[in-house]
């Protein structure tokens, strides 16, 4: 998670994070899939208007998610229930109602996979952690332990391609994946503890409490215009839910 | 009395599967205001354990037993060993900025602060890089300027350059002399590697294997004086120390200058005439990389039976993407690999494997099993063998590399030195032709590498061609038949060592330390020519 330097990058994390939760809660709202592709679209406007978004970038982050939301669809809209049968063929049997449920359904699945994306791809991680501190009153033991846990990532995905190497060199054939699961796991899991330890001294050691009793170098606050960016968002996605819902 | 820093009587216990395991003994240290002080001792005596008493980490965020009057300053700080774990945030201005909330700084000092915190140790780069983009000395000196951000009265480094490679070393040294010649700080030392330190130590605390205080003095006279101790509990001792460079080569009947000189010859006379054997491995315009992107292209190479060749290179040159990709672990861009003249692509994994050894850097990450015994038989039984046939083959190994009273244990459970040695000993189960090494050597004491190195040799004695990735120029400059050097995407240089390491122009290029006898040869050659 980094900053893209876009406009909504400069949007406050946690404002912004709200704001994309309370559109998510609409879409679970909203069964009619013309106002779910409405805020579907919402989310890809922004994107590229406010977000910074190329056309690029969008279609290889989305393309994966379309093939999933063509199979969802598929499987909703060919094998549903309902009366106004469209198509039948076969046991595949497409009526009215299944169709409207599978386009629901597949929409709303990518319109959160793209309000998800539109977080993740503006936001910078540590400036989250801090907002999550200023404006949601997380305590900081929390937050600053979960930007050291972020570190591992990487360096976890770096060990465990090692680790297959060295197993592949030493004939380790294990059919049962639970089995070469448990395998890789508890040397994984003794370093991660070992170096989550190691990381814990280390911070206490320059006089790290996780109490509120500290200055802060990054101070994210509320400023006009992330209320114009929550409201805006909520009043156009309510906006569209009104307007289509008595159309 | 209250000493500005220190202990009496101090003993220390880890709880250790329901006994207690006693690391420190009746240990009374006092450390004066301003005093530079190293701390040696063997692996286990406990080293680090005091330094953690001293500086409050015990008992404060480890738990311990722990008996004694201790005194301690508040403002402290320590660096750690492990470049990785001793950082939380993922920039290196908000990394020091830590440093500066915890000690409640205003925010509008920290800017100033941080600038100059960066320059104080060299950091000359942008405050928003990201850290994992550092190299490991660009981390232990961002290590270093978060500590100073804590205006310490104490110092505590804990192994601050075991793993880093010698160049880094140097550096780092350099800038903690600096820093002790300027400030009137205390700092305390754990450090294995002396050459490069130890001058300009103020004391030297010696402890042995049982934790306890066995000398306590003027770093010369500790170093002369127990030497033998030291030797033979493994400690690496300084190459020059207490002798200082400059008397060296300025007076060519000192003994260390004869001895260096008589190094010298014994190397340039050494018989390097195994080339004439047959080869074992030959690439053929073989291109590897990471991903997509070249690092090394074209290279044609051969390695001969029986041959000791190390590979060198600066972070990032490709040397550990060559050494896997010879074993398949890391896949060639283009070109071909041929091993005893048939192409690997037609090898099928076991036979692959049994003909061939690598060994990781991470030991514990190659361990497939839960006892010493069956990792060593591990590969036979996975072949079929029978369990007489195992048995014979795994013992011999066991007795080879001295683990047969850990034959029962979790591989886990061993010191560092044994995983090495295990961990080599399971690759030689085949009598494997072909043994690859990465950094074989790294962060143990002076008796585990060099029992580790003799085990290698006689293997190689018997045939094995034996291939290793090390910055360690006095490893090469001593085992090494060959040297191939690596340098922004090509094969810089391949040959003897020694001429390697005679070549000072090309020793600059690549910023590679030769080993010392060298160094004194030419610097006596441009004293002479001055």
């Amino acid at each position: 998670m980094n900053s893209n330097g876009s406009w909504l990058a400069g949007v406050n994390p946690s404002c912004k994070l709200l704001a994309h939760l309370c559109v998510m809660f609409m879409l679970m709202a909203v069964s009619d899939p013309v106002i779910t592709l409405c805020l579907w679209l919402l989310a890809v406007v922004t994107g590229i208007v406010l977000g910074g978004w190329r056309l690029g970038y969008l279609l290889k982050r989305l393309l994966p998610y379309t093939l999933f939301f063509v199979l969802i669809f598929w499987m909703l809209a060919a094998f549903g229930k309902g009366e106004h049968v469209i198509w039948q063929w076969a046991w595949f049997r497409i009526t009215e109602e299944s169709l409207n449920n599978g386009l629901t359904i597949g929409l709303r699945m990518l319109g959160f996979v793209t309000y998800g994306l539109l977080f993740t791809s503006t936001t910078d991680l540590t400036a989250l952690m801090m907002s999550l501190i200023h404006q949601l009153r997380l305590s900081p033991k929390w937050a600053y332990g979960m930007l050291a846990g972020f570190r591992f990532i990487p360096l976890f995905q770096s060990e465990l391609q090692q680790m297959k190497a060295a197993h592949k060199i030493r004939g380790y054939k294990q059919k049962n994946s639970w089995k070469a699961f448990a395998r890789y796991a508890l040397p994984l899991f003794t370093q991660g503890i070992r170096k989550s330890e190691r990381i814990a001294v280390a911070m206490e050691a320059r006089g790290f409490t996780g109490t509120r009793n500290r200055t802060y170098y990054l101070t994210p606050v509320m400023a006009g215009k992330d209320w114009l960016y929550a409201t805006g968002l909520l009043i156009v996605a309510g906006g569209m839910i009104w307007m289509l819902g008595f159309v | 009395m209250q000493w500005h820093l220190g202990c009496r009587n101090l003993s220390v216990g880890f709880d250790h599967q329901e006994e207690t395991v006693q690391v420190l003994d009746q240990i009374t240290v006092s450390i004066r205001r301003g005093e530079k002080v190293l701390i040696l001792g063997p692996s286990g005596s406990g080293k680090s354990t005091l330094l953690s008493v001293l500086s409050g980490i015990i008992p404060d965020h480890v738990e311990a037993e722990v008996t004694g009057e201790i005194d301690r300053q508040e403002a402290c700080g320590v660096m750690f060993q492990d470049t990785d774990s001793q950082f939380c945030m993922l920039h290196v201005d908000e990394e020091i900025a830590f440093s500066l909330e915890n000690r409640q700084v205003p925010r509008a000092e920290m800017d100033s602060i941080i600038q100059q915190m960066m320059s104080m140790v060299g950091l000359h780069i942008a405050p928003h890089t990201p850290i994992d983009t550092l190299s490991g000395g660009m981390k232990q000196r961002l290590a270093l300027a978060c500590l100073l951000a804590l205006e310490p009265d104490v110092l505590f480094f804990d192994e601050p350059t075991a793993q880093l490679d010698p160049v880094s070393r140097r550096d780092v040294f350099r800038l903690l002399q600096d820093i002790a010649a300027t400030s009137n700080q205390t700092m305390v030392f754990v450090e294995h590697v002396l050459d490069g330190c130890i001058e300009w130590m103020d004391r030297v605390i010696l402890l042995d294997h049982r934790g306890r205080v066995i000398a306590d003095g003027e770093p010369a006279h500790i170093v002369t004086a127990y030497r033998q101790q030291m030797e033979e509990a493994g400690i690496w001792l300084p190459r020059l120390f207490p002798y200082s460079w400059s008397d060296i080569v300025a007076d060519p009947s000192h003994p260390l200058a004869a001895e260096l000189h008589r190094e010298y010859r014994e190397r340039m006379e050494r018989d390097r005439s195994v080339m004439q054997s047959s080869v074992r491995v030959q690439t053929d315009r073989l291109t590897i990389g990471y991903r997509k992107r070249p690092v090394m292209q074209d290279m044609n190479l051969s390695l001969y039976a029986g041959e000791w060749v190390a590979i060198a290179g600066q972070n990032g040159s490709g040397k550990s993407t060559l050494l896997k990709s010879l074993l398949r672990l890391e896949p060639a861009l283009s070109g071909r690999i041929l091993l005893q003249d048939k192409e690997l692509r037609k090898w099928t994994d076991r036979d692959l494997y049994a003909e061939a050894g690598f060994v990781f850097q991470n030991p514990e990450l190659q361990f497939v099993t839960d006892t010493v015994y069956d990792e060593i038989a591990f590969g036979g039984r996975q072949r079929g063998w029978s369990e007489s046939e195992v048995e014979a083959k795994t013992v011999q190994l066991l007795r080879e590399f001295g683990l047969e009273q850990h034959r029962e244990q979790h591989p886990f459970t061993l010191s560092l030195g044994q995983k090495r040695r295990l961990s080599v000993a399971t690759m030689l189960l085949f009598d494997q032709k072909l043994l690859l090494l990465d950094e074989p050597t790294f962060g143990q004491d002076a008796r585990t590498s060099a029992e580790l190195l003799r085990r290698l040799q006689q293997r190689q004695q018997q045939g094995t061609t034996i291939i290793m990735v090390t910055h360690d120029m006095e490893l090469v400059d001593q085992y090494a038949d060959r040297i191939i050097l690596l340098q922004r995407g090509e094969v810089a240089y391949n040959g003897p060592p020694y001429q390697l390491f005679s070549n000072e122009s090309m020793l600059q290029d690549s910023s590679i330390i030769a080993p010392l006898p060298y160094q004194l040869i030419h610097q006596r050659k441009e004293r002479n020519v001055i």
